[in-house]
């Protein structure tokens, strides 16, 4: 018996050498593509399927111009966040990581993301974009894209936008009683992404602000004076059926399309499809000096990486140029985070954008921030399901946000 | 089949000479039976093997560990005569303790930490993190930087700053350019820059590129008069911000002195002021402790535990009901076209929930959906499906029936077929009609043959988190609540919401304690369950 166990042994570590070597022989091999490229140096980058054929792109020049390797891993956007959690610590997973700024909570809390240093070139990228990435003041992501939503009204009914929601509710109730459209104005059923500048436009708010810039958890805003004013407007809207309810996504931009709703608020990923409609619409800043929630989408570096300092060095170098950046916008159609770049934007549209965004509030990032969402979105599905009043629904709201942060 | 078949191993000589014979005597002896167990025995203990090394050096210990008893279990099964019978439940064992006991008593064991966001990490990996913090001390110096290379590898800087250039070695003070000897460096360029040093190359900024961590993790001269590589660009004297103390297991400030003890799995200084990563810890009860004070309990936690228990029992009901009538009719000696109505029925079961919940979300929708639009056209209204909290239950019930139902179908069909003839022959003669048939002979026997499954049914029905989640994330939300919960939350997509909302965060550690409660409350409603089914055995002994 143990002879037998010894000659295992024996016949498996005579055979390990023979399986350890078909292991790394085969990682060796994939870089081999081009003939200068150094073998001992691969940069990795996790991207999302938007952004992996433009990756792999700049990959295939940076790896021209410095001889080094770039290989693209496409993984869902949200997987990225999720999966380097578990590969960076384990010394796997990109170098490089696309990003979205409110991943920084909980990324850098865990101390997964390295920091950045862009040196001069802080400067050249708008100051909300860097805002967005910067955590505990210290950078740690390479902002490219900004992205906001903003106010859409049909051209061929409103000559301009109105100057406020109370003026959003003249109108709508003029058109309606003309017959020109079904609804004044449309909206999702919930969706508090998309009621924040309607918040914001009668002064509410979510999270206060610190004397630095930064979100205070301990101040939550959703019932005061301004978020309870936009509650009420809402309420009225709904109870006046000027918005209607139970609409989802796709529903209220149809409506919008189709000319049977004259106003709403959306996002630059509906542009493909109002254009395919062919309605007439413009996009104007919100009324009533509404601030959006910015999204900034960026690059992050892996702070497991071996290859951390050239990873920054790819980032810096090599992306943060007008160039590229433009190329980037290009293939993407988001607003750049690069001022130069973003100059040489000339879709009226994009700037339009651009425009609603300027008084943008980067979202949240702190981690309080997950505590918010499902209460406050229930309680605008309340008031559009006309179940509680707006009051009720948003003083609610905020007990079960204060609850929650500090039950956790 | 073949002569060597016929005949065996046995006997070499005839099948020698009948030479289509494809099987050489030798390949059936016993010792080449032996060398290929051994073979296949030695590939697998190679794999674990290899498996177990990447595991160590990933500092997965336990695993490592249950891997290497695993393998060793498996070898003795094979090797050892006594231990013969293991050999063929071996490969079951073997995975069923890598595949579920692992993962559950992991899961346990993560219960009592606090594995999850801010600490994912293991503490040296923190300490090394903080450790390799720096900072740049009043007045230190910038440079800017060329690097040289030598053919063994090793770098050397050439530093220009306001105060001069220097030539930087590791381990060695740094240089001023008019104390280095003319003649080790080459000319200079335009930039005042030796276009090489003896023994090393000047590095091109293509190279400088593919070196850039070997250059950066190196500290240039000596303490206190250092450069280290912080950029493309730039070199400065940056000093290490935080030093970990051995002796009393505490980071100390290097600016301030301040020294961060461990609490809890983050380098915490006195005044509260902690060190972010922190680092995975086990930290006792406290899991269980925040999930039984969390609001979640205080808050609709009972009007969503009494919905699971309604959902699960009536989910289970309702799809037993309908799998059983069209068991029933299908059974039917006179029904035409068997098979076919009974393939067309398994379709709700063989289409993925993620795609008919979603069709019947669809359906149900307010202004275009097709169930609303024809209710509305025939009786001038209909209910609010996905607004309403009843009806948004009903749907939901509906939804699931619909999916289930296939499967009652199919186990009952087969239990069905196995019920003895004679019985209900014998009923027949003794005049019972089939309705009297079947409450007092189909239903009980049946019970007995499926009451495990429709045990499994619930069980599965409880923690139903994809119907649930996608007909309509647990909405319409309950209004006044202490926490947000919708109408048909059930319990386990009520805390998955309450602990991980909106998709932001991981916490491993409360996670798994959720599990377990979870666990430990179906295993109670399961083992009452079962003892019920006992009451049906005993119907089914007296029939």
């Amino acid at each position: 018996m143990k002879r037998v166990l010894l000659l295992m042994l024996l016949l498996s570590l005579a055979l390990f050498p023979v399986f350890a070597a078909a292991e790394t022989e085969e990682t060796a091999e994939e870089p081999e593509a081009e003939m200068e490229v150094d073998p001992d140096i691969t940069l990795v980058i996790w991207a999302d399927e938007l952004r992996a054929p433009l990756m792999e792109a700049l990959g295939v020049e940076f790896t021209k111009t410095y001889g080094v390797g770039v290989v693209v891993q496409q993984l869902g956007f949200g997987d990225i966040r999720d999966n380097i959690k578990v590969a960076g610590p384990a010394g796997e997973g990109g170098d490089i990581l696309v990003g979205a700024h409110d991943w920084l909570g909980e990324l850098v809390t865990s101390g997964v993301v390295a920091p950045l240093d862009l040196g001069a070139k802080v400067n050249e990228f708008t100051e909300a974009s860097i805002a967005a990435f910067t955590y505990d003041g210290q950078l740690y992501g390479l902002p490219y894209a900004v992205e906001n939503i903003a106010f859409f009204y049909n051209a061929d009914m409103l000559d301009s936008a109105p100057a406020d929601w109370d003026e959003v509710r003249e109108v709508a109730i003029a058109l309606e009683n003309a017959g020109t459209v079904e609804y004044g104005f449309v909206r999702q059923e919930g969706d508090p992404y998309h009621f924040f500048p309607i918040q914001t436009a009668f002064g509410g708010y979510v999270f206060g602000v610190n004397p630095d810039g930064t979100y205070d958890a301990d101040d939550v805003g959703i019932d005061n004076a301004g978020s309870l004013a936009a509650a009420k407007w809402l309420e009225d809207m709904v109870v006046d059926d000027h918005i209607p309810a139970g609409v989802d996504w796709d529903t209220y931009h149809t409506l919008f399309e189709t000319g049977q709703a004259a106003m709403m608020i959306t996002g630059p990923w509906a542009l493909d499809r109002l254009n395919t409609s062919g309605v007439n619409y413009e996009i104007a800043p919100i009324p009533g000096g509404g601030k959006p929630f910015l999204g900034v989408q960026g690059f992050m570096v892996n702070a497991f990486s071996d290859n951390k300092a050239l990873a920054i060095a790819f980032l810096t170098e090599f992306v943060a140029t007008s160039d590229v950046m433009y190329e980037m916008y290009e293939r993407d159609g988001r607003a750049p985070a690069h001022k130069a770049a973003l100059a040489r934007v000339s879709d009226e549209r994009i700037s339009a954008f651009g425009e609603a965004g300027r008084e943008g509030l980067p979202m949240p990032a702190i981690p309080e921030m997950s505590a918010v969402w499902s209460a406050w979105g229930d309680a605008v599905t309340l008031i559009m399901q006309e179940q509680v009043t707006g009051e009720e629904a948003f003083t609610n709201a905020a007990e079960q946000i204060r609850n929650t942060i500090a039950g956790n | 089949m073949s002569a060597a078949r016929l005949k065996g191993g046995a006997s070499a000589p005839s099948s020698l000479l009948n030479d289509d014979v494809p099987r050489h005597p030798f390949f059936s002896s016993k010792p080449f039976r032996i060398a290929i167990r051994l073979g296949l025995l030695a590939i697998l203990d190679t794999v674990s093997l290899l498996f177990i090394w990447t595991l160590i050096a990933n500092g997965r210990y336990p695993l490592a560990i249950v891997v290497f008893l695993v393998t060793v279990g498996v070898n003795v099964a094979f090797l050892y005569e006594k231990a013969y019978p293991f050999k063929w439940f071996s490969p079951g064992l073997a995975l069923m303790i890598i595949m579920l006991a692992y993962p559950t008593a992991y899961t346990l064991y993560v219960a009592f930490t606090n594995y999850g966001d801010g600490h994912l990490l293991t503490k040296i990996q923190v300490i090394n993190q903080l450790e390799s913090r720096t900072y740049l001390p009043e007045g230190a110096r910038e440079y800017s930087w060329t690097a040289y290379r030598s053919e063994g590898g090793e770098f050397i800087l050439w530093l220009q700053s306001e105060e001069g250039d220097f030539l930087a070695d590791p381990g060695e003070e740094l240089a001023p350019a008019d104390r280095v000897p003319r003649n080790i460096l080459g000319p200079l360029d335009s930039n005042g820059i030796p276009t090489e040093i003896s023994g090393y190359q000047r590095l091109s900024r293509v190279e400088v590129l593919k070196h850039l961590d070997e250059l950066s993790a190196v500290e240039y001269g000596v303490a206190p008069d250092t450069a280290r590589v912080s950029s493309l660009d730039a070199a400065q004297q940056l000093e290490q911000r935080y030093v970990y103390d051995r002796q009393i297991d505490a980071m100390v400030d290097q600016i301030d002195g301040t020294v961060y003890s461990p609490v809890e799995g983050a380098f915490t200084s006195e005044d509260g002021r902690v060190l972010r990563p922190g680092y995975w810890v086990a930290i006792g009860t406290k899991n269980f402790v925040r999930l039984f004070t969390s609001p979640a309990l205080a808050g609709p936690f009972v009007r969503v535990l009494v919905w699971t228990f309604v959902f699960a029992a009536l989910s289970v009901f309702l799809t037993f009901v309908f799998g059983l009538f069209f068991a029933l009719v299908l059974d039917h000696p006179r029904m035409p076209a068997k098979r076919t109505v009974r393939s067309l029925l398994l379709i709700p079961y063989a289409v993925p929930a993620f795609i008919s919940v979603n069709i019947w979300r669809a359906m149900f929708s307010r202004h275009f959906g097709m169930i609303t639009t024809t209710l509305e056209s025939i009786f001038g209204s209909s209910p609010l499906w996905l607004a309403d909290p009843f009806w948004a239950k009903i749907g939901i019930l509906i939804v699931q029936t619909w999916l289930g139902f296939p499967y009652m179908m199919l186990i009952c069909t087969g239990a069905l077929q196995s019920l003895p003839d004679d019985i209900f022959e014998a009923a027949r003669i003794d005049g019972a009609g089939p309705l009297h048939q079947f409450w007092h002979l189909t239903l009980p026997l049946l019970l007995v043959a499926v009451g495990p499954l429709l045990i499994a049914s619930f069980a599965f029905n409880f923690n139903n988190f994809t119907v649930i989640d996608i007909f309509a994330e647990g909405g319409p939300p309950m209004a006044g609540t202490l926490t947000p919960a919708g109408h048909t939350d059930i319990l386990i997509t009520y805390i998955f919401r309450l602990a991980f909302a909106s998709d932001r965060g991981a916490d491993f550690g409360y996670a798994s304690a959720i599990t377990i409660v979870i666990f430990a409350i179906l295993a109670v409603v399961t083992a009452l369950q079962f003892r019920y089914t006992r009451v049906w055995e005993e119907i089914s002994e007296n029939v």
